[in-house]
């Protein structure tokens, strides 16, 4: 049973966006308590809250949805296919990270996520 | 301490996050060949593979690793914005070819030095930007 190579790149596509909407989910549930941590006792007890916090658990549901996506795709296609276009989803979450978490993302920071996608796409071109 | 600063530790927590994520597929990887003997196209199939790998003790040490590594992400995400722990995580491009160019005697072609080196320079690029005020928004 062959997926023709456009609903693939479909299902990379949004096993990416679901990871992104994962991380942003997570990243918001972490502001939302407002504690930094520092010493393992303080990680304990802010890890055991933030399991509290629902949008904690959104996150979770993105993260599995995501990973089942993409189990589909590597049964399908091979990983150094599907990887360069995995890579992608550092330009979602810069994205995401502007527009959800308004994270200041300057035009450096931009540059350096390309600079990390572009090399990517080379590493995984090599074999 | 401010918030956002990008200081050794992170890194280096950045950095294990990787070693664990990698751990964590090996673990499941390796339950899953322990169903490997069962073909699932029915129902009892499903069954008596989730059995195979449920008794595999590397799916429980792989929830374990899931488990530690949301605990190291969420620190790291209370210190740092997403869009430089994201990035910067990325490290384990550079380091898993180093790792194997040292541990495992493998030869690094040519093509992928250059990838390597691109992504080295994306990432010190993300982590200048760390701590700054005056940056430009897009």
């Amino acid at each position: 049973m062959d997926y023709p190579l456009l609903l693939i790149i479909c299902l990379i596509l949004l096993s990416s966006s679901c990871d992104t909407f994962s991380q942003i989910f997570l990243k918001k549930s972490v502001n939302s308590l407002d504690i930094q941590v520092n010493g393992i006792k303080k990680a304990i007890d802010f890890v055991l809250r933030l399991i509290l916090v629902p949008g904690t658990w959104i996150s979770f549901t993105f993260s599995t949805i995501s990973l089942i996506l993409w189990l589909i795709v590597l049964s399908r296609v091979e990983l150094n296919f599907a990887f360069p276009l995995d890579s992608m989803h550092y330009i979602f979450i810069a994205f995401a990270s502007g527009l959800f978490l308004k994270e200041k993302v300057c035009y450096k920071r931009w540059l350096g996520t390309g600079l990390i996608v572009l090399g990517i796409t080379l590493v995984s071109l090599t074999k | 301490m401010p918030k956002n600063k990008l200081t050794l530790k992170i890194i280096f927590f950045l950095a294990s996050t990787d070693v664990l994520e990698t751990f964590i597929n090996f673990c499941f990887k390796k339950s899953a060949l322990a169903g490997a003997g069962f073909s699932v196209n029915s129902v009892i199939g499903l069954i008596l593979f989730i059995k195979a790998v449920a008794l595999s003790i590397y799916l429980w040490l792989g929830f374990l690793g899931v488990i530690l590594l949301f605990a190291v992400w969420s620190t790291i995400l209370s210190r740092i914005d997403l869009s430089i722990a994201v990035p910067v995580a990325s490290l384990s491009y550079i380091l898993v070819p180093i790792s194997s160019i040292i541990f495992l005697g493998e030869k690094v072609p040519p093509l992928r030095w250059i990838g390597i080196l691109i992504i080295l320079s994306g990432v010190i690029l993300v982590s200048l930007t760390a701590n700054k005020k005056e940056d430009i928004p897009l």
